[in-house]
């Protein structure tokens, strides 16, 4: 628990925080959404800095097609702003409480990631609180160093307290799902979809290691009129009633495992309705889909025993990654689902991917995977969600990739993922910024 | 708490989402947490009483849209209404609001529909005479609609039995109601159980004459009470009448309405709250409107403050 919960107001409170507690040696811990799953922003005593208080949309330019905000507001507020203007965010997490600020500090994935980058690669420019309690403002072309580090820096270079954003003109998407039965068939196509630039949304998601949905969608007639042209005919997967049909054999030849055809039955039945809900659809399009997926997500995966670790790879690493992390859930639990999705990788940026979530040996996309146990109302004790976290993490290890869930109760792994060198020059780093180390002390040093 | 689908109803179900919040009144207004279904819960879950919230327990304006964001089930707004006993809003003023002698006369024999206009409509008798003929003659106004008995649930101030019951004599016999005052929604779904219960906005656009005089340049501007409370039926109800009409709504992008607040406990005691044209502000904020068209008859004097545009009330248009 922390000594004191401050709420953020404006960048000049927070920098009189950050200046006493650096000259009192005060831990300060920042809280977006609350959203991470290893205890990044929880504060072990010293101070908590709420950054929600911080979430006004300042500007949008409409013309420009950019939005000024402060950085404690939650995606789905700046979206409900920017909507009245028939504009859009550029790409978020699928989870409506996350905040601007917490999201560029670790990246942000959506799944047009693979064609629009993740969230962080939208910023165009920060006022950032320094440790030490300077207001900066910083951008690739205005102390570039700085943005460097702030963006994906995990809060360890300063508190983001607003955010210059590229947007868009707002879409409705037209949803489309291909069905699966093997794990890295459904990769391939995945990867060749993105490779191709062939949808603007992609992913997967599955409900079983045999059931797996390539979710792909559009924001124009055009575009998906292109790929029923050109890719469409490429794809493995099956159609809704064709997969049905399959694994109907599938199952009637093996009858011991009705249980999993019910599981499956009962899965489709309660969460398929979910991504088709009336009041989000119009003229076959899907209306704020970030609105659609986060309430899915939380009425079926959500829960006070949440566990969700992740892989980050290259392309070439990434089937192999998923099988194996696959083969752990399998070990774990009877239930679980896999998320995966890619993210367009900026040149211009790569410095800022140092020692963050984005592999170092990603080149042109690279590829994260969540692996969501199916929890419930089962109960697992703390040493049996750890070992199987520990072992998925232990496979970014052993094949050279990183982590999206990058720090807290991990951060033991980011040394073995990355090696001493990088994780040695990014500390010489935060203690020259950080002298008194305040500043989100336990999420990475 | 009982538990449903398997998962426990009270706040040591929250899990943190924050979905609440987004469709909070009072987080819009205030961007403080601790004022929140949130912040609430998390506080309950690590041993507050309810005296030490008792600042989130008196700002929140039960409108409910908390209630179906949750997709723990939570029943927030019954949560509320407990917390609130314990922390009533001003209950000597509510005490003065009491309808001791109120005396309904039993309109079993007159209509099997009763219609209980609320305090705003009940004092504008033209507009409600309106109203009564626009919904039929198979309605009758109902003598008692125990609007009293509303704000001091909402308040969380006791109301003796002997009350209770000579309002609910008043409705027996009747199978249909046809509320205004969205927390007499709730009030009577648990007092009339199997009783068939609509909201007036419900039944007002539910006719073909109101349905076809709604145009797309309106702002339809939905009671969040009722809306919140029957949310799964009737967002299907609201959203045909959107697509009927192509009028906007009051909805966020979760769709669960906007509220001004204007109907608030807080309203009515004349206590300290939500800046309800700033509810207004921004539920107009961007739109290009013609005509506000409101359910809620409090609604009507708080959008004429904010906007230019006429203002109506449904029973109106």
């Amino acid at each position: 628990m922390p000594h004191g919960v401050v709420i953020a107001r404006n960048a000049a409170q927070v920098a009189a925080l950050l200046k006493t507690a650096q000259a009192e040696r005060v831990p300060v811990t920042v809280r977006g959404g609350g959203l991470t799953t290893e205890g990044e922003s929880v504060a072990y005593g010293g101070v908590l800095l709420d950054m929600t208080g911080m979430s006004r949309v300042l500007e949008v330019d409409a013309d420009r097609l950019t939005v000024r905000t402060e950085a404690g507001i939650f995606w789905a507020s700046l979206a409900e702003v920017l909507r009245r203007d028939g504009l859009d965010y550029l790409s978020a997490p699928l989870n409506l409480t996350s905040t601007v600020g917490g999201t560029l500090g670790v990246g942000g994935i959506d799944v047009n990631s693979p064609r629009l980058g993740c969230s962080a690669d939208q910023a165009l420019a920060l006022q950032l609180v320094t440790p030490t309690g300077e207001i900066v403002e910083c951008s690739d072309t205005e102390n570039a160093a700085l943005f460097e580090r702030a963006i994906l820096g995990y809060g360890q270079f300063g508190v983001i307290t607003e955010a210059t954003l590229r947007i868009r003109r707002y879409t409705p998407i037209r949803m489309r799902y291909f069905y699966y039965s093997g794990l890295r068939t459904a990769i391939e196509d995945l990867q060749l979809l993105d490779r191709n630039d062939a949808s603007d949304y992609c992913g997967i998601l599955t409900m079983m290691d045999k059931a797996i949905n390539l979710l792909v969608a559009f924001d124009s007639d055009e575009r998906e009129a292109a790929f029923d042209a050109n890719w469409q005919t490429r794809l493995r997967g099956s159609g809704e009633a064709g997969f049905a049909l399959r694994m109907g054999l599938h199952y009637a030849l093996r009858p011991w495992r009705l249980g999993e055809a019910l599981y499956l039955w009962r899965r489709k039945r309660e969460l398929f309705p979910e991504f088709r809900r009336p009041e989000h659809t119009r003229d076959g399009r899907m209306h704020d889909r970030a609105v659609v997926f986060s309430r899915a997500v939380w009425k079926f995966w959500g829960g006070r025993q949440m566990v969700i670790p992740d892989l980050a790879t290259s392309a070439g690493k990434f089937a192999d990654a998923v099988e194996r992390g696959n083969a752990v859930c399998r070990r774990f639990f009877p239930h679980y689902t896999l998320y995966c999705v890619g993210i367009r990788l900026r040149e211009d940026h790569r410095a800022h991917y140092e020692m963050s979530c984005i592999p170092p040996d990603a080149l042109g996309w690279a590829y994260g995977c969540e692996f969501e146990p199916m929890i419930g109302d089962a109960v697992y004790s703390r040493d049996t969600l750890q070992s199987f976290k520990n072992a998925i993490y232990d496979i970014g290890v052993d094949i050279g990739g990183s982590y999206y869930r990058f720090g807290g109760m991990m951060k033991g792994y980011i040394r073995r993922a990355l090696g001493d060198a990088v994780v040695e020059r990014h500390l010489a780093m935060k203690r020259a910024a950080d002298p008194a180390m305040i500043l989100n002390r336990d999420v990475i040093f | 708490m009982t538990a449903l689908n398997g998962k426990q109803r009270d706040h040591s179900a929250c899990s943190g989402c924050s979905l609440c919040l987004l469709a909070c009144p009072v987080w819009h207004q205030t961007r403080d947490i601790r004022l929140t279904p949130h912040g609430r819960a998390k506080a309950l879950q690590h041993g507050a009483t309810a005296g030490e919230v008792a600042a989130s327990i008196a700002s929140c304006t039960l409108c409910g849209a908390c209630a179906p964001a949750c997709p723990e089930e939570i029943d927030l707004v019954g949560m509320m209404l407990e917390l609130r006993k314990q922390q009533p809003l001003a209950p000597e003023r509510v005490a003065t609001k009491l309808n001791g002698s109120a005396k309904a006369v039993l309109r079993a024999g007159i209509a099997s529909t009763l219609l209980l206009p609320g305090e705003g409509l009940r004092e504008d008798t033209a507009r409600l005479a309106r109203i009564v003929r626009l919904l039929g003659d198979a309605v009758a106004l109902a003598d008692d609609d125990g609007s009293d008995i509303g704000l001091a649930l909402e308040a969380g101030v006791a109301v003796d039995n002997e009350r209770v019951a000579r309002f609910l004599d008043g409705l027996r016999g009747a199978t249909r109601l046809i509320v205004a005052d969205g927390i007499m929604h709730y009030a009577l779904r648990r007092l009339s159980p199997g009783m068939r219960i609509e909201g007036l906005g419900e039944a007002l656009s539910t006719l073909a004459p109101v349905r076809a005089r709604l145009r797309a340049s309106d702002l339809y501007v939905i009671e969040p009470r009722a809306f919140h409370g029957d949310y799964a039926r009737l967002i299907g109800h609201y959203d045909a009448l959107r697509a009927n009409s192509g009028c906007a709504m009051n909805l966020d992008l979760q769709r669960f309405a906007i509220p001004t607040t204007a109907s608030s406990a807080q309203n009515a005691l004349g206590l300290p709250g939500i800046d309800a044209t700033a509810q207004a502000r921004w539920i107009l904020q961007g739109r290009s409107i013609e005509r506000i068209v409101v359910e809620d008859i409090a609604d009507a004097a708080v959008f004429a403050r904010v906007s230019a545009r006429p203002v109506v009330h449904l029973g109106d248009v």
